[in-house]
């Protein structure tokens, strides 16, 4: 008998999506993961620009990764015209980062995840019979804000953050008030890890899968800016690509059901995102997550997928620790009153990779002698993971094929959302690539 | 009394406002005391998608005929219904090219499927159906949000202000960027709310908020000519989250 089970809009994630399995008897068909959000045609729109304008454009692509598009968008052309913005610049913006993976992460773990596993359908449902975890996720999530808003000035769409360096920079108030509560967060945290170490088991299949990630750089241990690398770890070797190269792990093509086009390297789709800088970044980490993974049962590497909800966790705890060094460190030592660095517009053309919440991302820009942009090609974590999440799908539909459509429906929508998918941002890039 | 029913929806766009929403994380559970949120996809997987609404939020522009569809059965389902964020009330980023030839840009982008994509030029809500009242921002601002849902609870229709950031940049004394530095600042036409948030940071305002009504366009047009921009210049700039800040000509 044929018959398609399909999830028609996917609620609790990011943007407009959806499931669609064609079954055939016990034969599977298409598995796919729809993707019909509007198209903005951003980078297109983009184009002309003066590149003082540019990072503040495509950080409209989408809200809760602004902060990440604004700054992969600025590495980027700082590469192009051979800025280098100090070390100071670079650990603020290495915090700032971590501010937005703390407020992804505590949004995506408490109210998304969480709910799930324990058969909630949102988090303002959970709070009514575990008032106290939905409070800690939304403080922790509020956390992330603040570092945003001192860091960045604002917590959606930062405004801060310019070519070369800062507008202006955060007071020593500020940042007395943000280890305040870093102090509490990183205490805690420890409910953090109670909280999902005590999660129900959750495997609905798993397989052999390939990962990509961002090989951090500078001095700044675990991270999700700095660095010029692509690892990918496949057939448990890992492989590096320099950041400009970053094509040839894409390896994009269009597929007819989706607005987001699907990557593969060496001919097999590929995971980014907390799980991915786990597996391939794990040992640089510090000692104060030692044993959470052991807590949460984490075994790395993980093919399944719903690990990258611990992923993220682990990840939180760890940015709330990390961050709170900063922090002491930068207010030990105190801010030079630096402002940003001299940009002088050249002809040119440069590459950022950044790891946002949920995954790799790039920026690539090239420019005209007068700074005005050229070319944008946008790779969203979500158009990486695209192909991926259709494996994983597919190995969960014939690992679970005696379950009714229900339970199966609902088993593939916590996949799916395990991705932490943000489809907004997947969507402009479907696009034709114009040669340089 | 019945809790006063409340949907949340996002057309197309960056669901920042949306986000700025669960970004109440002080008063978010009390909230939800207060008021029955019967439909929000992005954070709710429980929804009640036919209901009666006495208040529809809706974030995004419409860009698509599905969009168009939503928001039509949105409007049919809501007492009030508020355009939320700079998408919403002006059609935001993806409007800027609203005087160009969309159907070029798309075989730009799309290739020549391009002419199948179910893609429209980005439209504000209130040029597909009525609105009760507009929000602008992007994103929208925390306090504002709740300050106007708090007044259409009790009966009042929220008072937004109509003079331009500049305004709000003088009470913070701040330096003039476009005066003193000569750099493009759109404060002077720009809807304030925000507290002059950017030039406090010695960033030019960009005009995420849309025109202010009380704005005196032509002078400010006037100043950025005597700063050395061009017309092209000046129309991109005021046009980036806002087609209507200047009509179809500089």
């Amino acid at each position: 008998m044929k018959k398609t089970i399909r999830v028609n809009h996917l609620a609790r994630v990011e943007g407009h999506g959806g499931v669609t399995v064609e079954l055939d008897g016990r034969s599977i068909g298409a598995v796919r993961f729809d993707i019909f959000e509007g198209a903005r045609l951003l980078e297109s729109l983009a184009r002309g620009r003066s590149y003082l304008d540019v990072s503040q454009i495509v950080s409209r692509i989408c809200a809760i990764c602004s902060v990440a598009h604004s700054l992969t968008s600025i590495k980027a052309t700082e590469k192009a015209f051979g800025v280098k913005p100090t070390p100071q610049t670079e650990l603020l913006r290495d915090l700032l980062f971590r501010g937005e993976d703390i407020e992804s992460h505590a949004l995506h773990v408490f109210c998304l995840a969480v709910p799930d596993y324990l058969n909630y359908p949102s988090v303002l449902a959970l709070a009514a019979d575990m008032p106290e975890a939905a409070r800690l996720g939304l403080r922790l999530k509020k956390l992330g804000n603040t570092i945003q808003e001192v860091i960045g000035g604002r917590a959606v769409h930062p405004v801060n953050c310019v070519v070369g360096g800062f507008g202006k920079l955060p007071s020593n108030e500020q940042l007395v008030a943000l280890r305040d509560e870093l102090k509490w967060a990183a205490e805690a945290s420890e409910k953090v890890v109670e909280l999902v170490a005590s999660l129900p088991p959750a495997e609905f299949g798993s397989k052999d899968t390939v990962f990509a990630a961002l090989i951090p750089g500078g001095d700044f241990g675990y991270g999700y800016y700095a660095g010029d690398q692509i690892g990918v770890m496949i057939n448990g070797k890992l492989e590096k690509v320099p950041a400009e190269q970053y094509r040839s792990v894409a390896n994009e093509r269009p597929v007819p059901h989706s607005h987001a086009k699907h990557s593969s390297y060496q001919g097999r789709p590929f995971m980014v995102g907390a799980l991915a800088r786990l597996t391939i970044n794990g040992g640089l980490l510090n000692g104060t997550v030692a044993g959470v993974k052991e807590k949460f049962g984490l075994k790395l590497p993980s093919g399944n997928p719903m690990d990258n909800n611990k992923a993220q966790a682990l990840e939180l705890v760890y940015d709330i620790r990390r961050s709170l060094e900063v922090v002491e460190q930068i207010l030990a030592e105190g801010l030079r009153d630096e402002a940003p660095v001299p940009v002088k517009p050249k002809a040119g053309s440069g590459t950022g990779v950044t790891e946002a919440p949920r995954g790799m991302l790039v920026h690539s820009y090239s420019y005209d002698d007068q700074g005005r942009l050229l070319t944008a090609d946008v790779i969203t974590p979500t158009a990486f993971n695209a192909a991926s999440v259709e494996d994983h799908l597919r190995c969960a539909v014939e690992a679970n094929s005696a379950d009714s459509d229900e339970v199966l429906t609902r088993k593939l929508e916590m996949i799916v959302r395990a991705y932490d998918p943000c489809i907004s941002c997947s969507v402009h890039l479907v696009r034709k690539r114009n040669a340089p | 009394m019945a809790k006063p029913t409340i949907g949340v929806f996002g057309l197309t766009g960056c669901a920042g406002d949306q986000l700025v929403l669960l970004n109440c994380e002080d008063e978010l559970l009390e909230l939800a005391q207060l008021v029955d949120i019967r439909d929000f996809l992005m954070a709710n997987s429980a929804n009640d998608t036919e209901c009666r609404l006495d208040l529809a939020l809706v974030d995004g522009a419409v860009l698509s005929r599905r969009d168009e569809e939503d928001l039509k059965k949105i409007r049919e389902r809501s007492n009030l219904l508020v355009a939320l964020g700079t998408c919403a009330v002006w059609g935001g980023v993806a409007a800027m090219d609203r005087y160009d030839d969309r159907s070029r840009r798309l075989a730009e982008v799309y290739g020549e499927a391009g002419a199948k994509y179910d893609s429209l030029p980005a439209r504000a809500l209130h040029e597909v159906v009525k609105v009760d009242l507009s929000i602008p921002g992007c994103p929208i601002d925390k306090q504002q949000l709740l300050a106007a849902v708090a007044s259409l609870l009790n009966g009042d229709l929220p008072v937004l202000p109509q003079y331009p950031v500049c305004t709000e940049c003088r009470w913070r004394e701040n330096n003039c960027l476009l005066i003193e530095k000569g750099l493009f600042c759109c404060g002077p036409v720009t809807a304030a709310g925000c507290g002059a948030l950017c030039p406090s940071l010695n960033i030019p305002c960009v005009g995420c908020r849309g025109p202010a009504a009380d704005a005196n366009l032509e002078s400010a047009l006037a100043m950025y000519r005597e700063k050395g921009y061009t017309p092209e210049e000046i129309a991109a700039r005021l046009r980036t989250f806002a087609p209507q800040a200047v009509g179809g000509e500089a």
